[in-house]
């Protein structure tokens, strides 16, 4: 194998991998919340206020981790809006989300004025200069960072804390059904509640990672629907946490192949090429309903959302 | 064997101005077996949901252990040893069978990987009960039966000393209740207090020490088993001889047959009708009696077009009315009073105009407006045809579902507990347009509870027993209840009587 092809590959692994984090981010922690039986489009809102705080933080302390922090800080308060929405007054779930995502639209919109344009110190490289001689892994660690094996671990840690531990498994019971569960003595709201801003958490962090780590920018309404797309993409994963990390990776994939072909001087309409990434998955949600299966994994007290 | 563990005293529950347990009075042993039987209503659910703290008592009291009862709620129950078996399972069937057994366990541990030596007594039990049930298995993927077993599971390990069982055998095949009852015997014997509230004479033949008879609130009796013949076990659940004034319609002076099931077969879950044959007359009054659970709500349903037949066919005039497919649309041209008109029979949202009309409204005709005349000869109150259906009472909803499907003319008349929650005024109303109905030349099929009302008005008696039709009697005043009782029962008549 000559070197040449490994750089390529290496090049588009890493930015494959770069482009999925904060989705992957956003993903799990909708996922989480789902498992309990709530959909939160408010999600692209958390993701928002995130990308906003955490690169705010991220300039005004030229830390790029306390800035991560912030954003996880921020989605997690903002997730306390829509939970206090949904759990305390009883509102309906998809307006609360709209709802969330609406204020997080305007407060950015508004503050995020001033960050225009500002530059903020960057995640170290995960590269050292040993590595640089390692074909491919050389080019891969140069080029990322530490928010790429976080988001590997955190998807790893979810699935298994779902499947290992007694509020995993609370959680699971609760996204089948909340009568039930209360009958079995587990306080369905409280499990909702911790979901809840566990996935405000886990989007703050995406966004922030968005602003801080891959763009390193901040421009308004940045994340331009990821949020509805990590909604989205929960249902392609089965609402199982490890599929999240595969199916994340696949619209990354194709996200950053557009930007290739769109570089590489191909005559079509960057609007058209844009909605590449979203058709793939729309496939992938079609082939994967098309095979017969017994059951979809959805948590069953989803249904009553809808109802 | 020791005191009781818990005794009723005069206990009463009142929902509103109805009572549904009035004073009774009972005692709970520890190592045996007790019955609770009765008729549906009956209110034995309710007497054990006073002790199990779902409907504290209204007046009176209970002691647990000669002390009175301090449970509040199901979660104190289950601290004081109590443990109640449903007749619907608190479970997550898409869940393992480990993860329900964990999720009801209070000493779940914090690790709950199957490594964790921790789970091993939640699991314990099961593969003692059910060594067959693989805990890795879906509970959606086990057999109703199966489920039951993982419930009863989950009461024994909160270490209950004192079981309740709702009904429990009312959803298993016949073998799976046979197991079952080998299960509640060896509970007993193991020093537990096992309740059985049921309304199956096999439950209590096959596994009580003590039978308990309630009959509209009260209890009416309680004796050892073996120690009352069968049949007057019977006659206390069913209630005897009430004088009531019933006008039976007149005799057919010509058969001509005009409702025909020809060997109808149909399967739902626990049930299953086999090869079920009748010919109703016009001007004919069928009755079918049979212990609840026998298969009445099947047939009914089959009759009605509502349940789909595996074989067979449902005649009315010459063309079918059954129903071959789940998809299929059809409307039955039946008066159909289903089994709880509120569920089966009304729209609640809807006004009782429109649900005069539901069968204009659904085949998109015009509806005419006899809603007045309808609703005072039916003596619904109040008679307001633009009342929401959902504000009336439970025996005015009743009359309603009578005004609509008795109303008019039929050609044959399906009727199911048609007096359900009505009083006596009501019953014989009732009664009097259903008999008309016959008389105007319908052929009419009535489903009851009420043997007494069956052998007071019926041409003939069909017995329903586990979904076969046993036999059908000429109701010419030579039938006995014994005979019936044996009929419904599946025992001799000697044994009946013996």
């Amino acid at each position: 194998m000559d070197a040449e092809l490994f750089a390529i590959l290496a090049a588009w692994s890493v930015a494959t991998l770069r482009s999925a984090t904060p989705l992957i981010f956003a993903t799990l922690g909708e996922t989480l919340t789902q498992r309990v039986g709530v959909i939160n489009l408010g999600i692209e809102g958390e993701m928002l206020m995130g990308a906003c705080v955490g690169f705010a933080v991220g300039v005004a302390t030229n830390n790029p981790w306390l800035g991560l922090m912030a954003g996880a800080f921020a989605g997690a308060l903002l997730s306390l809006v829509y939970a206090f929405l949904v759990l305390v007054t009883h509102a309906n779930q998809i307006g609360s989300g709209l709802a969330v995502w609406m204020i997080a639209l305007g407060t950015t919109s508004y503050f995020g004025r001033a960050l225009v344009g500002q530059q903020v110190t960057p995640l170290p490289n995960l590269g050292s200069d040993w590595m640089d001689d390692i074909p491919f892994l050389g080019v891969l660690f140069d080029q990322m960072t530490m928010a790429v094996p976080l988001a590997i671990a955190a998807v790893l840690f979810a699935a298994w804390w779902l499947a290992n531990t007694r509020p995993g498994m609370q959680w699971r019971a609760v996204g089948e059904s909340a009568v039930v569960a209360a009958e079995n003595g587990i306080r369905p709201r409280l499990v909702r509640l911790h979901a809840i801003v566990v996935g405000g958490l886990l989007a703050g962090f995406g966004g922030a990672i968005l602003s801080v780590d891959y763009t390193q920018t901040w421009a308004q309404e940045m994340t331009k629907g990821r949020g509805l797309i990590a909604v989205g993409l929960v249902i392609v994963a089965r609402w199982k946490p490890i599929l999240v990390l595969p199916i994340c990776l696949v619209f990354g994939l194709a996200e950053v192949a557009t930007l290739r072909v769109q570089s590489a001087g191909f005559a079509v309409s960057p609007h058209l090429l844009a909605a590449v990434p979203y058709l793939v998955v729309l496939l992938i949600l079609i082939v994967s309903h098309i095979m017969p299966r017994r059951d979809t994994g959805m948590p069953a007290d989803l249904k009553s959302v809808f109802a | 064997m020791s005191g009781p563990v818990v005794e009723f005293k005069a206990a009463t529950k009142r929902f509103g101005a109805t009572v549904a347990v009035d004073t009774a009075t009972l005692d709970i042993r520890s190592g045996e077996v007790l019955a609770v039987l009765g008729e549906n209503g009956a209110g034995k659910s309710t007497l054990m949901k006073m002790l199990y703290g779902i409907h504290p008592p209204s007046e009176g009291h209970i002691l647990i252990d000669g002390k009175p009862s301090a449970v509040q709620g199901p979660a104190d129950a289950m601290r004081n040893g109590i443990g109640m078996v449903f007749q619907h399972f608190s479970q997550f069937p898409a869940l393992s069978v480990r993860d329900n057994l964990l999720l009801a366990w209070p000493k779940t541990p914090f690790w709950t990987g199957r490594r964790n030596a921790g789970i091993a007594p939640a699991l314990a039990t099961l593969a003692e009960l059910a060594p067959h049930i693989d805990p890795d298995v879906r509970v959606a993927d086990l057999s109703v039966g199966e489920q039951q077993l993982v419930e009863l599971s989950k009461v024994l390990n909160i270490s209950a000393r004192i079981v309740i069982f709702d009904e429990p055998t009312s959803v298993l095949t016949p073998a799976e209740a046979h197991n079952l009852h080998g299960f509640i015997r060896r509970l007993a014997d193991d020093g537990m207090a096992v309740i059985l509230i049921t309304h199956k004479l096999a439950d209590v033949t096959a596994c009580a020490d003590r039978i308990a008879v309630m009959r509209r609130g009260a209890i009416v009796d309680v004796s050892a088993s073996g120690e009352k013949p069968i049949s007057s076990i019977v006659s206390l659940m069913m209630g005897k001889e009430i004088k009531r004034t019933l006008t039976a319609p007149k005799p057919i002076k010509q058969r001509v047959e005009q409702l025909f099931l020809n060997n109808v077969c149909a399967k739902a879950p626990g049930m299953e009708l086999r090869n079920i044959s009748l010919r109703i007359a016009k001007g004919e009054v069928l009755g079918i009696a049979g212990v609840a659970g026998n298969g009445q709500s099947l047939l009914a349903d089959v009759i009605a077009g509502l349940h789909p037949i595996t074989s067979g066919d449902v005649v009315l005039e010459g063309q079918s009315i059954a129903r071959r497919d789940v998809r299929q649309t059809l409307a039955t041209p039946l008066g159909y009073i289903p089994e709880q008109p509120r569920e089966n029979a009304v729209v609640e949202d809807m006004t009782l105009l429109r649900n005069l009309n539901l069968r204009a409204l659904a085949a998109g005709s015009r509806v005419d407006d006899e809603a007045l005349d309808l609703l005072s000869r039916f003596n619904v109150n109040p008679p307001e045809p633009g009342r929401l259906a959902g504000s009336l009472s439970g025996g005015n909803l009743q009359k309603l579902v009578s005004a609509r499907e008795l109303g008019t003319p039929r050609s044959g008349v399906l009727a199911c507990y048609p007096t359900m929650g009505l009083d006596l005024a009501a019953i014989e109303m009732v009664y009097q347009e259903l008999f008309a109905q016959a008389e105007a030349g319908a052929a009419v099929i009535w489903i009851s509870e009420d043997l007494d009302d069956l052998m007071l008005a019926a041409h003939r008696i069909a017995i329903l027993r586990e979904g076969e039709v046993v036999a059908v009697k000429d109701n010419d005043g030579t039938l006995s209840r014994d005979e019936i009782g044996a009929l419904m029962t599946g025992l001799r008549i000697d044994e009946v009587a013996a």
